[in-house]
């Protein structure tokens, strides 16, 4: 073991990464001297324009590229160590995915590799199909899905193995608003769970959404690191949000802040484009009309789209809570954790046992999928059961696709 | 350490995708398609033998071809077009150990492999097996079919005095160097070699009026009821192929004529015979012609009005073959070697495009293989060109030589079947033995490669 005690998930000392020509002659610093900290527990953004390095910084810690000097440490040890990849998720820039396979084989082959047991497989690629929206095209070839929707089988991929560690380059990249409203919540709701997210982007304003730090990387080389609020805060400004006034109270106000030697401005607040898409799309999907592309759910609410990913997240750690039976053998690189986790550990299936209590008491099991085998029964139930409350509108959304 | 769940994901990944690339469905429509019209088309020579043996000919020979290109194909696609479009990245950054994407990849070409191979040479086994059946064959025809091809036999070694011949080239060199005759232009192995022939090819070769004798020892004891098979074919100096000699044969204990006992213990066997030059020619003769210690002689007595030398080649010119097994052993062990042969090309693919892109590394695997067709010339044209060079070719050329595969000469695999000749555990051994460890060989340096390779470099 190398390094601190677990207080990191990523670190890097004196990366470098040079790309030789065929002669071994230097061609091009793509990262030089990086020291990189990720906490436990936080979401990272590593952000800078393209070709800043960014990619190649990720490509080190998973040990696809080796450093030309420094090294990369993950979880307190190398990526190369299964037991240690056995716990990062990785959604690469593209979803480098193989087109002759379904969305459900994909996901069954990644399980696999994981040495996922069959059942737990099956419930968890049914709970991350659903969270994707891709549930209706389960046996269609990737090759024939759009890049978006190849896009949310590549994070389904990445979730598969309930990972502490994910690393998303470049995650909202050909995803539709829904689906970077989405990405977002989800990355949010994992780090509520005590997942670390290492993401490298270079859309900035999903960058300054979900992470709690960011890095700004130029040329190979930090420019810039610190939590987003100490960046970007204006610490001598202040803004006051209220409903329509009248001509009279904001003049009284105008007065009360004059007085005080401050500045006054007013201007109607616009809604951000996002929300506003999300509102048309939501109208036209209580409308039951039909697509032929990936169907989500869309709750009104910022709370009711929370408990709509912390479902799904519920799903995906109770399936695995559920069949952990003591005579499962693959079960085993579930179980080796690294010592300083297994607090966070335990609390995380404490309190999801709790929340999935909650709205089984009063959903029904959806009928298409009662029939299942009796074997899955108990995991699917709770699955299915909280997937209803949560879903409410959108079933009939889901017949009609 | 290896977790077969894993390596067996990535197996059932790499057989999925030859099917879905369709890939393999070609070649699988192109046997289906092929097979039925060869069944029906064959007649070889005309004889009912003729077309069996031409049928499983081009049958196996076909299949085994197919199968073989379509295990280059998709053994070196696999693993290449992984790196290139990579969906690599999301397999090696899971909990599998680079060796085990290694054998998951070659595992998964190997199960195409056998599926194939078990589907269509039971196929062939079925049709050479019913062959007979379906065309009125008259019994005569059966009978021949069960002694020459419906079975497995073994032939005996004829024992060459290899300790007087050496002597005798040696002698003939030393005249060749007192006299000066020498032709100073060529190695010394060169000449000695080309007396051996010479000289062995003397031995087996009878003017008109003269005999051949072949001796040998120690043979096993037969059954009383068994047969044994002499089969040879013969040139003759002053005639064309086709032409017909007449010889006499004389099949049993010649140690009873050549130191005149006067009594016979055992039977000699006379065979007058007349055959066309330059074709296989086969007679039977009862086993207790066998002396009980294991002596055997087979003497040609070449006709004087033959008035030409008759010449049997020392390669196969001459052998004596008994029963030793059954066709349907025989045919298996035949598969065998083939299947083992297509896990050495799933390996060679495989190793190769670790670090080569689809084109080089199907270039490479088919050249290897084809030069595996002609090992034989391979071997001896480099081991003529290397005569100048002997350390080199000794400690680098060879050993590179070695690794080639070897399905010609005695490794063509099909002419077993076809002249129904017993496939040895021996042989079988070491068939296997060396493709096992050449594959293993490959194995290990692919794996060291794909080991210290960075995957996300692009290679151009």
């Amino acid at each position: 073991m190398v390094g601190t005690n677990g207080q990191f998930v990523v670190e890097t000392f004196s990366l470098t990464k040079i790309f030789t020509d065929w002669w071994g002659r230097s061609r091009v610093v793509a990262v030089e001297d990086l020291n990189l900290k990720v906490r436990q527990n936080e979401v990272f953004g590593l952000l800078g324009p393209n070709g800043s390095g960014k990619t190649t910084v990720l490509k080190m810690l998973l040990g696809l590229l080796w450093p030309t000097k420094g090294r990369a440490i993950i979880l307190n040890n190398d990526i190369r160590n299964p037991k240690i990849s056995a716990k990062v998720g990785f959604l690469p820039e593209e979803s480098y995915l193989y087109p002759y396979l379904n969305a459900r084989e994909t996901l069954d082959f990644y399980g696999r590799l994981f040495g996922l047991n069959s059942k737990l497989r099956r419930a968890r690629i049914d709970a991350l199909l659903d969270m994707v929206g891709l549930a209706g095209m389960a046996s269609r070839p990737i090759g024939t899905f759009s890049k978006g929707m190849a896009r949310r089988i590549g994070l389904a991929q990445a979730l598969i193995n309930d990972p502490e560690l994910l690393i998303l380059d470049e995650p909202t990249s050909g995803l539709d608003p829904i689906g970077t409203r989405q990405m977002k919540d989800l990355i949010v709701e994992l780090a509520k769970r005590g997942k670390s997210v290492l993401l490298c982007s270079h859309l900035l304003a999903d960058a300054e959404e979900v992470c709690d730090r960011i890095a700004i990387l130029y040329g190979g080389h930090m420019q810039r690191l610190g939590s987003v609020d100490e960046l970007l805060k204006q610490a001598n400004k202040r803004q006051i949000t209220t409903d329509v006034l009248s001509a009279d109270v904001i003049d009284k106000i105008r007065h009360i802040i004059e007085s005080q030697g401050s500045e006054f401005n007013m201007t109607e607040p616009m809604q951000r484009l996002e929300s506003f898409f999300i509102d048309i799309i939501r109208q036209a999907q209580q409308e039951k009309r039909p697509t032929s592309g990936a169907i989500n759910r869309l709750d009104a609410t910022v709370a009711e789209r929370t408990a709509a990913v912390a479902n799904v997240l519920d799903k995906l750690i109770n399936a695995k809570v559920e069949s952990g039976g003591p005579a499962e053998p693959q079960r085993k690189v579930e179980t080796v954790r690294l010592k300083p986790n297994e607090d966070v550990l335990s609390q995380l299936t404490e309190d999801t046992q709790q929340d999935a209590m909650s709205p089984s008491q009063t959903a029904e099991p959806r009928p298409d999928q009662q029939a299942r085998e009796q074997i899955e029964k108990e995991v699917l139930d709770e699955l299915v059961e909280g997937q209803d409350s949560a879903e409410g509108q959108e079933s009939g959304d889901d017949k009609n696709g | 350490m290896i977790k077969m769940g894993r390596v067996w994901a990535v197996a059932r990944n790499t057989f999925i995708s030859s099917m879905r690339m369709k890939t393999a469905i070609v070649f699988i429509l192109l046997l289906m398609i092929l097979l039925p019209v060869l069944y029906l088309t064959t007649t070889g020579d005309g004889t009912a033998i003729g077309r069996i043996q031409s049928f499983i000919s081009y049958g196996l020979g076909l299949t085994a071809f197919l199968i073989s290109i379509l295990t280059i194909i998709v053994s070196c696609y696999t693993l290449s077009s992984d790196i290139k479009h990579k969906q690599i990245y999301t397999v090696v950054t899971k909990p599998v150990k680079r060796f085990e994407l290694i054998i998951g990849k070659i595992l998964g070409v190997v199960l195409l492999d056998l599926l194939l191979l078990v589907v269509f040479s039971s196929a062939i086994y079925a049709c050479t097996l019913y062959m007979p059946r379906l065309s009125k064959v008259a019994d005569t025809d059966i009978k021949r079919l069960d002694d020459e091809f419906y079975t497995a036999r073994a032939s005996l070694k004829v024992d060459f005095d290899e300790l007087a011949i050496e002597k005798i080239v040696f002698d003939e060199y030393e005249e060749l160097v007192k006299t000066g005759r020498l032709d100073k232009s060529r190695s010394r192995e060169d000449i000695l070699d080309e007396l051996r022939k010479t000289e062995k090819y003397s031995r087996n070769s009878a003017e008109p009026g003269g005999q051949v004798i072949w001796e040998f020892q120690n043979i096993k004891p037969f059954d009383v009821n068994e047969s044994i098979f002499v089969r040879f074919k013969y040139n003759a100096s002053q005639m064309a192929t086709g032409d017909i000699a007449y010889g006499n044969w004389y099949v049993g204990d010649y140690r009873q004529i050549k130191y005149g006992q006067g009594w016979t213990e055992t039977p000699i066997y006379n065979v007058p015979r007349k055959d066309t030059c330059g074709s296989q020619h086969e007679f039977e003769v009862p086993a207790d012609a066998v002396a009980k210690d294991g002596y055997l002689a087979v003497v040609f007595y070449n006709e004087p009005r033959n008035a030409t030398t008759v010449m049997f080649s020392p390669e196969d010119g001459f052998e004596v073959l008994y029963k030793a097994g059954s066709f349907r052993n025989n045919f298996l062990r035949a598969q065998v070697v083939i299947f083992v042969r297509l896990v050495f090309l799933a390996v060679l693919g495989v190793s190769l495009s670790v670090w080569l892109g689809f084109p080089v590394a199907i270039l490479c695997s088919l050249t290897i293989f084809f030069m595996g067709m002609i090992n034989g010339f391979v071997v001896g044209s480099f081991g003529y060109l290397g005569q100048n060079m002997i350390v080199f070719y000794k400690y680098v050329m060879k050993p590179l030589i070695w690794l080639l595969p070897r399905f010609d000469g005695n490794y063509n695999i099909n002419g077993y079947i076809i002249d129904a000749k017993l496939i040895s555990n021996r042989f079988l051994v070491f068939a296997i033995g060396a493709l096992v460890i050449k594959s293993l060989v490959l194995m290990l340096a692919g794996f060291l490669i794909f080991t210290k390779r960075e995957i996300a470099k692009v290679i151009i």
